[in-house]
Parts: structure tokens; sequence; C-alpha cells
């Protein structure tokens, strides 16, 4: 019996497929694009072509009421809590950096959210941010990690408005900054918006589509909170937590 | 009873309710087309008493601008205001008015009025926010009318007998200008009356919401927001007296047989700040969705005037509208909401922090973790604003809320 998680997130959609053991076996993500249901049904019919998929579809993020298929929808924080505290088996904070939002949890020892916060209406410190400046620079956002790895010290960029940090960048290399420095500068602002979400006191998971694509952040967070740890493909942990919320359901 | 198809039971009282406040639009235009009344804008925290008594029709600019966030048509009014040099980070109230008003158009022209009703003076009392005073000037200026208001101290901690003192004498010293436009003597004993009514009114209203305190609440924020028009516009007149006599009557029916606003109520939140016009019917279905009930709200609450007292009409109102939650410190703030909390059995608390109202975004200084720390009540920060809905991320707070509320339910 294979079970299908699925993340409908603003950016990206990601799905995983677990076997009766709660294994994930199979990872796959798409663009979302503007039909939640056409972009979960890619993902469905990619399992579906090596596996028996069984319904319903567990899903969460935006789009997580859009699928024309059988679903159980779930809260994509709650899934996400869930997900790490199977993972690492303790209370811990989260912060989960995606597409277009930022989001702060504090898991208890339960494995439930104690608090959570996300960030501000604007894109600062979001994926959006980053994928922004990458195409105005015009540079992948993919290039993004290997460009900061060359850095040879932080520059800071002020600006949190997108639009008003590439005003920023273009004034720095104007004067002289490299292109490294600026997108570690770049990596720093990102960092600095999700501390500003709450006081970290304990144990730190890092969640994502940006630091599974950008792990030189996950370096700098451990720079600055020591107890950092990012597991791997942590952007599907939703969408895996979205399964394990309903277990006890499950046959 | 009727139930929307969303499973919100709605009350009998909401046709007196379009009723009185109608007939309240009725005779303000009445003195718009025929001058048998004076007219005077007036603040919603304003000395509506006074002038009751002294023979004015009040019209509320901030209930027009509620309208206007009702109407969905805020934000295409506002770029307007803008233009004119207003910033849009400003009371969206304002900016929202101002830009109806250059643009011609107003929801009372459903009501047959041209335009907003001309203003014969203007009133405020700067007790909720200097921006009434801004906003007031630019009519002002445009209708060459009179404006006069009262300047009250911020953040108040303890409410001294000299602050009072200070703020009854500029109560008084509205008296003759209001003579000269009303062209009517002060009565004391006119002004007396008008504050007895009021007095009785915000008693009454204060039972309404009282009455939510019961499990299930017989009402929620989304009710108390639309019923709340009388005692905001016609404080100090029979009319508000009279129809929360009957609204109480309908709440305390429902609290009797256990009929709950919200069906199945499950869980019980505190809501502080302004409501969001222009999601009021979307978001009382979500809430419902979930079993949840708004049962008690700083705004709602803020129209209660216990103090009120004819014996001592100006010195009573400066007690009253300084007394008022927006004015106080923080301190202060903590110790109500705490109150709050605990008489109506919260469990988890909204703060919704508006872009352009920060008078009324009370998580501004750090009060929601201070008040957590306290009560242990759970809490959730929403970001939006009154009436420009282009400052609300709908699909963001929608899974915050759902996510919080699913918290609640897991007993966190």
């Amino acid at each position: 019996m294979y079970k299908v998680g699925i993340d409908l997130g603003s950016s990206y959609t990601k799905g995983v497929l677990l076997d009766e053991n709660y294994n994930i076996l199979e990872y796959h993500f798409v663009k979302t694009g503007f039909d939640f249901n056409k972009a979960s049904q890619k993902i469905i019919t990619k399992f579906s072509e090596k596996y028996e998929i069984t319904y319903p579809i567990y899903t969460c993020g935006y789009g997580r009421e859009q699928l024309k298929v059988e679903t159980v929808a779930n809260s994509e924080i709650t899934a996400l809590a869930k997900a790490v505290y199977h993972k690492y088996g303790r209370a811990c904070s989260v912060i989960d950096i995606g597409g277009q939002d930022t989001k702060y949890i504090k898991v208890n020892d339960a494995g439930g959210v104690e608090r959570f916060k996300m960030n501000r209406k604007c894109a600062a410190g979001t994926g959006s941010f980053i994928e922004e400046i990458a195409f105005r620079l015009d540079v992948t956002a993919t290039e993004f990690n290997e460009i900061a790895e060359e850095a040879s010290e932080e520059i800071k960029i002020s600006s949190f408005c997108t639009v008003f940090a590439v005003s920023e960048i273009i004034g720095k290399i104007k004067g002289g900054t490299s292109l490294p420095n600026l997108v570690l500068g770049i990596y720093h602002s990102v960092i600095d918006r999700c501390f500003e979400l709450s006081l970290m006191d304990d144990y730190l998971i890092i969640t994502g589509g940006i630091p599974d694509n950008h792990p030189l952040i996950v370096k700098l967070f451990k720079e600055k909170f020591s107890n950092t740890e990012s597991p791997e493909n942590s952007q599907f942990l939703a969408a895996f937590g979205s399964v394990l919320l309903n277990k006890q359901n499950l046959k | 009873m009727s139930q929307e198809k969303s499973g919100i039971i709605k009350l009998q009282s909401v046709g007196l309710l379009r009723q009185t406040m109608g007939d309240y639009f009725g005779r303000l235009k009445e003195a718009v087309d025929t001058g048998n009344k004076k007219i005077a804008w007036c603040t919603s925290v304003g000395p509506a008493e006074l002038l009751y008594s002294m023979g004015f029709e009040v019209y509320f600019p901030e209930n027009h601008g509620a309208m206007l966030g009702a109407s969905k048509k805020a934000d295409t009014y506002i770029p307007s205001a803008v233009s004119q040099g207003y910033s849009p980070d400003i009371c969206s109230y304002l900016t929202s008015d101002i830009g109806a008003f250059l643009q011609n158009e107003t929801p009372l022209q459903k009501s047959g009025f041209k335009s907003i009703p001309k203003p014969d003076i203007l009133v405020y009392n700067t007790n909720q926010c200097r921006e009434v005073a801004d906003w007031f000037s630019y009519y002002a200026k445009h209708f060459s009318a009179p404006i006069i208001g009262v300047n009250t101290p911020l953040c108040i901690n303890a409410l001294t007998p000299n602050i009072v003192k200070n703020v009854a004498k500029q109560f008084e010293e509205l008296v003759p200008e209001l003579e000269k436009v009303s062209t009517q003597k002060f009565d004391i004993d006119r002004f007396r009356e008008t504050i007895e009514l009021s007095r009785d009114g915000c008693v009454l209203w204060r039972k309404v919401l009282e009455t939510a305190r019961h499990k299930p609440s017989p009402i929620n924020f989304f009710d108390s927001a639309i019923h709340m028009g009388p005692i905001v516009v016609m404080r100090g007149t029979e009319y508000a007296t009279d129809y929360y006599k009957v609204l109480l009557a309908e709440l305390n029916n429902r609290v009797e047989n256990n009929i709950s606003a919200v069906p199945n109520e499950k869980h019980r939140i505190y809501w502080d700040g302004m409501p969001l016009w222009y999601k009021l019917s979307d978001m009382a279905k979500l809430f419902a969705k979930h079993d949840t009930s708004i049962v008690a709200s700083t705004y709602c609450n803020s129209w209660v005037f216990d103090d009120l007292d004819p014996a001592s009409p100006f010195e009573s109102s400066a007690l009253a509208y300084c007394k008022l939650f927006i004015v106080r410190a923080d301190e202060v703030k903590e110790n109500v909401l705490e109150k709050l909390v605990s008489d109506f059995s919260i469990e988890g608390i909204i703060y919704h922090e508006s872009k352009t109202c920060a008078r009324n975004s009370n998580n501004l200084y750090g009060l929601h973790n201070r008040l957590f720390k306290k009560t242990n009540v759970p809490f959730l920060e929403i970001h939006g604003d009154l009436n420009d809905s282009r400052c609300y991320s709908e699909e963001s707070s929608i899974i915050a809320i759902e996510t919080f509320v699913d918290q609640l339910g897991n007993g966190q």
C-alpha cells in the first residue's frame, strides 16, 4: 500500500511516496504554475508509473483543497512540525524558508506546534527575494551558491525590499564590490530576516526549498547559531508530515 | 431560526438594526435637504452627547469609512487621496473617505444622498488618534466650516483628577462655538438627558457583549461589529437604547435555549485590533467552518462608557472618554485584556495588526508577549488593514488562522 503526501506550495508542488512502514521511497516536485490540480496530477502520474498508490492523497499548502481526487487536507505548519519531530524526536525551533513565505515553528516535546510565526507581508527573507535578485543579475538561482562560495568578505545589504536591494547591489557593483561578496550579503540578509521571527533558544532545524538548494545558507545559520541542522530533502518534509498526521486513521 | 449556507445562525434583530440605521440616515438626509437641523461631524468616541443635546444631527465619518471598507471599494479610493499628498501608510478610513469624496462617490448615494452631508461644524477628540484632526481639517477647509476639538493626552497610565479636569475644561470650551453654529443656547438639563441616554445605551451594549460569556456564545465578533452601529452613531439618543433592548432580549433568549452564533462552538477566541471590513463575511465563514467563535474583542468593547453620569456631565464625559482602552498605556491595557480573557473563557487571542492603524494594533510594543507570560493563552498575529485590502495577504492569513485553531484543538 503506497501512500502519497503532497505539499502544494505557491511556487513548487512537492510530493513523497511512502511504503506501509512510512519510509519515503520517492520524491518528486514540479513548478506549481497556476493550476494546483494539474501540478499535483503530474506528481501522482509520476508515482503511478511504478507504484499502485492508494487514496486519499494527504495534502497541505496553499492548494491543499484544490485536487479533483480524494484528499485529506492538513495544516502545513502542523504537518511540518510532525515530520521534523518524527526525524529528530525532540523539541526544537524550525525555520522553513519557502518560495513566498518564511515560517518559524516552535515544536514542543510531544511533536506539536507550541507557537508559530510567519514573515510579514513582503518577500524579504524568502525564496522570491533570492530568485528576483538572481534574475536581475542574470545568474540562475542555482548558480548563486557556487558564486557565494567564492566570497572573500560579507557585504551588508541593508534594504529588505527586493527592488531596493537590487538598486543597492547595482550601486555596490559600480563601487567595485565583487559579485560573490554581494551574493553572500544576500544570503546574510535572508538569515537576518529569519532571526527576526523569534529568539532561538534551543535546537534549530532549517527546512524548505531554499536551504535544500543553497546549502551555504545552512552553514551561515550555523555560524550564527551553532545548534543548527538541516535534513536532506527538507522541502519535502511538510508533504511527509501530511501523511504522518493521519497515521492513526490509516489501516 | 435563519441559518446561512455557511452554518452561521443569523440574528433576527438584524432587520430592526437595518431600520434603525436607515432611520438615522433618513434624519440626516432630512437635515441636508431641508436644513431643519444643523449637521455636526463627530469622531467615533467624540462628544456625541453634547452635540445631540444642542440639537445637531450628527454624522460620523468613521462610520462612513467602515461602509467604504465593507463595500470593498476602499482601495480604489485611496489612490486619489494619495495623489493629494496623503501617505498610503496612514489611516485608511481617512484616505478612502477623502478619496471617495474626490471621486464624488459614497455608499450613501444608495440612500438618496448626493454626497456626504455637508458639515456646519466639525468636532473631534484626539483620544483615539491624531489622524481624526487631520481628517476633519481637510473637510473644514473644503467646506469652510469651523472645526473644534478636545486634545486628550496619549497613553494614559494613572487617570489622575488633573487629567480629567483638564479634559473636562476642554469639553466645556466647545460650547460657545457650538452655540454660535447651532443658534441654540446650551441647556445643561438637556445635556444631562443625553448623557443619561448614552450611559443607558452603553450599559445595554455592555450587557449585549456580556452574553458572550455564555458557553456557547449567542453572538460573535462578526455580528457585534455590525450591531454596534447604533451605540457609535446614536449614542445619547433613545434610538440606541430602544434598539439594544430588543437585541439583548433576543440574545438572552438564545442563552436560555443554548443557541449559539457558531453552531457546534468548540473554540473561543478574542480578537484584538480592527475588523477587516472587506472580509467580514468571509472571515465569519472561515471561523464557523472551524467551529470557532470570536466571543470578545477590543473593538466592540470600546463603546462602553459606564462612567457617564448625568449629575456631572462634563466631568464624567472627560472621565469616560479618557478611560477608554485606546487612550491607555500598555500596562493598563494588559490588565483589561487579562480580565476579558478570563471572563470570556478565551482559549486564543488573534492580534490583527492594521498597516494603517497603529493605535489599534496592540502587538506593536510587545504587549502580546507580556500578556502571554501572564495568561499562557496562545496568540496569533495577522497582518492586514481595516480598509486597505491591498495590505492583506489572504492565503497566508488563512493558513495561519487554520493552523492556530488546529493548535487550540490539540490543547496547545
